[in-house]
């Protein structure tokens, strides 16, 4: 690997930079475009193209929560934000964030399959939320677990666009031999997408919790007291997003003994598991027809 | 000592001269606040009536060195900034114009909105050939010590940009700054009818609204003087001008009324609104007072001039 970075490289002003003007994902673009040019937007519609897109969410929670707001508490819903922020700020700048996309292109040479890292996204997104149910979190308080599960991977979406080739090679290499997708992240960029994910979380002030889902859901354990539940939902979810989800987000090799431990510890049900499945098609099925996408081929994605 | 203020401009949307409002003034938003002993000059807006206000600074206080000068930007629509460019201090080698304003969620906006205002399609003098320095000083909400005994406390208000109310507080005085202002709005509620329509959003919609509404008013309680947007009746804001971004009078001074304010000033009057119907609003609406039990409510009027 030639041209693999030198471990005490770690580019992280280079992902900084790019945090700062991230695209929103190809999938979304033309729905929020429809919905942020309507002259009468309805603000159900903003909330759910928002809330479908792990970039724009972010975005939207990293506003409301940056020096903009003197907040005491960080804000994690999505209709809090657009309250506080106004439809008109929030339409702009999701519009700005969804501009970049159409800028980047689809045909850069990218490893990551935006569309399969979308799909990936929100399956975790909304197993993360009724897993929340599962365990008896209020309702109030499961939207919480849906961004954490929507967001979790976000730290691949810089290094799939600042090391596009590097990355390509730890994506071919990972699934293959079983071995852990972030170990090859830092064997070859020095720094693995659960570490860029908690960077993007503290600069983007979310918050503990959410921070700790986007750190921790590859070693759930390490989670600190207070959010060891809801890291381990969001893992938990991560993996059933895998099993039964219609992607290949590339993590790595579904891991049957690891969903058991895991469920055993939240004392969730098999019988809540296998009920997951049926919850995701249906959100996914949801989420295309309100983005207009064309379902169909996603599901024999590889 | 205290604070005094001047208001140079009070008109709201578009600059509205004519002989119905020669008596209330037809010049978009600018205040001039002297504050405490060194008399420190605060501009708040750079509404066409900052043009007087800067002939008025040109004849006395740059005369007398004046170098800085402090713009405080309440936002940048076009009638908080349209008067800028007419600024004669920025024509002054060796002066320094700061204009401070809310953050955006773009980076260096107020830069690209005020310098972008000084292009050749827009007007013939380049921000270059500017003698003055103008520096950019973007806010969140806070507090801000700008020195000389002068404090500062910001606060976001509903407007459909980002849009800052300011607090100012000297010698034990204070008067806040809250336009353009609309109540924050349960947007979850409105489509009640609709069928998207969620009560769990529709519930943290109101809980949100009324909590930021009730910050805006914990920001401006006890002030000396409030300087409030109040654009409509609320007859007109309850027809077709929801979204618009502008309080009604009626509501400012009911909210203003239990929080300890003494004065309140009523301010962005409509173009459309002559001097006749403000006299009449103000038959109405005025009061008399200046204390905590009765607070003294008066519809702003272009050269005013308060002393806290
Ligand atoms: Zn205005
Ligand atoms: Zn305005």
């Amino acid at each position: 690997m030639e041209r693999s970075l030198q471990r005490d490289s770690i580019p992280t002003n280079r992902i900084e930079r790019y945090m700062a003007r991230m695209p929103s994902l190809p999938v979304t673009v033309n729905r929020v475009m429809e919905i942020c040019n309507s002259p009468s937007t309805s603000p159900y519609d903003l909330n759910r193209v928002i809330s479908l897109d792990p970039v724009l969410t972010g975005q939207v929670l990293r506003l409301v929560n940056s020096a903009y707001y003197g907040l005491r508490n960080e804000v994690t819903s999505l209709p809090r934000a657009i309250i506080m922020l106004g439809m008109n700020t929030i339409k702009n700048l999701v519009v700005s964030s969804a501009i970049l996309s159409t800028m980047s292109g689809r045909d850069d040479v990218h490893a990551l399959d935006m569309d399969a890292f979308w799909l990936h996204s929100l399956s975790a997104a909304v197993a993360a939320k009724r897993l929340a149910a599962c365990i008896k979190i209020p309702a109030e308080n499961q939207e919480e677990y849906f961004v954490g599960g929507l967001l979790h991977d976000l730290g691949k979406i810089p290094l799939n666009s600042l090391f596009p080739s590097e990355y390509a090679e730890i994506m071919a290499e990972a699934p293959q031999k079983g071995t852990d997708l972030c170990e090859k992240e830092r064997k070859f960029l020095g720094i693995d997408h659960t570490q860029v994910g908690g960077m993007i979380a503290e600069k983007w002030k979310l918050g503990v919790a959410i921070e700790d889902c986007l750190r921790l859901h590859h070693e759930s354990l390490s989670a600190s007291e207070r959010n060891v539940d809801r890291v381990r939902i969001v893992a938990l979810a991560d993996l059933c997003a895998r099993r039964f989800g219609p992607d290949n987000a590339g993590t790595c090799c579904f891991d049957e003994e690891a969903v058991d431990m895991m469920r055993l510890a939240l004392s969730i049900d098999q019988t809540d598991l296998d009920d997951l499945r049926e919850t995701m098609a249906d959100e996914i099925e949801k989420a295309m027809i309100f983005l207009h996408i064309a379902g169909g081929d996603h599901g024999d994605k590889d | 000592m205290g604070i005094r203020i001047k208001f140079w401009g009070v008109r709201g949307s578009i600059p509205s001269p004519g002989p119905d409002t020669v008596r209330y003034g037809g010049n978009t938003i600018c205040l001039e606040a002297r504050c405490g002993k060194a008399d420190r000059l605060v501009i708040i807006d750079a509404g066409s009536g900052i043009r007087s206000l800067g002939n008025s600074l040109m004849a006395a206080d740059v005369a007398d060195g004046l170098r800085e000068v402090d713009i405080f930007l309440t936002h940048t629509h076009w009638d908080h900034i349209l008067g800028f460019p007419f600024f004669a201090p920025l024509y002054i080698p060796g002066m320094t114009v700061r204009i401070h304003g809310s953050s955006s969620y773009e980076e260096n906006h107020l830069e690209k909105v005020i310098g972008g205002q000084f292009m050749y399609r827009y007007f013939p003098v380049r921000v270059e050939e500017l003698a003055s320095i103008i520096e950019y000083v973007e806010l969140g909400e806070g507090a801000f010590d700008l020195g000389e005994g002068l404090l500062l406390r910001t606060k976001r208000l509903n407007h459909p940009v980002s849009c800052m109310g300011y607090r100012f507080e000297c010698d034990g005085k204070s008067f806040a700054t809250v336009f353009d202002m609309e109540p924050f709005q349960n947007l979850f509620e409105a489509e009640k009818s609709g069928s998207a329509f969620d009560e769990r959003l529709a519930r943290e919609g109101e809980e949100t609204a009324a909590e930021q509404n009730r910050l805006v008013e914990t920001f401006y309680a006890g002030a000396d003087l409030i300087i409030h947007d109040a654009q409509y009746t609320r007859r007109e804001y309850h027809t077709a001008r929801k979204g618009w971004g502008h309080s009604a009078v009626e509501d400012v001074i009911e909210a203003a009324q239990g929080n300890r304010v003494k004065r309140l000033a009523l301010i962005h009057h409509d173009p459309e609104r002559t001097d006749d119907q403000i006299d009449e609003l103000a038959g109405k609406f005025h009061t008399e007072g200046s204390s905590d039990e009765v607070m003294d409510v008066f519809f702003a009027r272009e050269g005013m001039e308060i002393t806290l």
